[in-house]
């Protein structure tokens, strides 16, 4: 029960996530250059540095709940994705797990590329790091869905 | 070199050698803990798996940060000269080709 309940929590952070991360994308490779108007352009328009923070803490935030619940997984989960002989379900999770830690290395770096005021030198790395997290969160919350609706904690 | 100068240099080598240990580690299995969840305990190194599996995912973890912390704190002492040559795309370039090589080494679950 603790464990499904740790698990939807984990969910709703990573949903957070995945909006701050996505809007933050979006505005930095296809910038708005005209009042937003539509919902699409409005979408685009937001200010981006104001999501750094956000970003470092709902991921770091999400990646602890991982790393809390990944045991449950490891013990009733996986288990049984073995036996239902699903390796790319398995396989699709150990990336998920792996990704996960590639994005905390990256997150310091993140985090001071996009501190105010925002520096020319880093503009290059701080569109790259934030695709590259954006990604990474991406897979993750697809990944996760996915192997949720396969074999969920609590079925 | 002031502090918010030093940090960048910090937070590019951390990210740098985080990733390539991380990928080391998970290649060549150095984890500085092992994690038995069937029993809840931990374990120095790594252990064989009793009484269920074993996890090494926490230990990678640690010995990757730590090994990264250490490299960044040595680069943020670095004389301003040197460490104006650290470069931010090491931060972004490093883990996505970690990410490649970690897709190469899980290949055979694609693969099946």
């Amino acid at each position: 029960m603790t464990t499904t309940v740790l698990l939807i929590i984990h969910g709703l952070l990573a949903v957070a996530l995945l909006g701050a991360i996505t809007h933050q994308a979006v505005s930095v490779c296809w910038a708005v250059r005209q009042p937003a108007g539509a919902f699409v352009t409005r979408f685009r328009a937001v200010s981006a540095p104001a999501y750094a923070n956000a970003v470092v803490l709902l991921y770091v935030l999400t990646a602890i709940l991982g790393g809390v619940i990944y045991p449950d997984y490891r013990m009733s989960i996986r288990v049984v994705l073995e036996q239902l002989d699903m390796p790319m379900a398995n396989g699709s999770f150990e990336l998920k797990e792996h990704f996960a830690v590639l994005g905390l290395a990256v997150l310091p770096a993140y985090w001071c590329f996009w501190r105010l005021p925002l520096a020319q030198a880093y503009a290059r790395a701080r569109v790259a790091l934030t695709l590259l997290i954006a990604g990474i969160v991406w897979w993750n919350f697809l990944v996760g869905h996915v192997l949720n609706n396969i074999r969920g904690f609590g079925s | 070199m002031k502090s918010n100068e030093r940090l960048p240099v910090f937070a590019i080598v951390f990210a740098l050698v985080c990733s390539i240990v991380y990928v080391l580690c998970v290649w060549k299995n150095f984890a500085l803990f092992t994690y038995h969840p069937a029993s809840g305990e931990f374990g120095l190194g790594v252990q064989k798996a009793r009484d269920g599996p074993a996890m090494y995912w926490y230990g990678w973890i640690a010995t990757s940060a730590l090994a990264g912390a250490a490299a960044g704190l040595l680069a943020a002492l670095l004389p301003p000269s040197l460490a104006q040559r650290v470069s931010p795309a090491l931060a972004w370039v490093t883990p996505l080709i970690g990410i490649a090589i970690l897709v190469y080494i899980l290949r055979n679950y694609f693969l099946h």
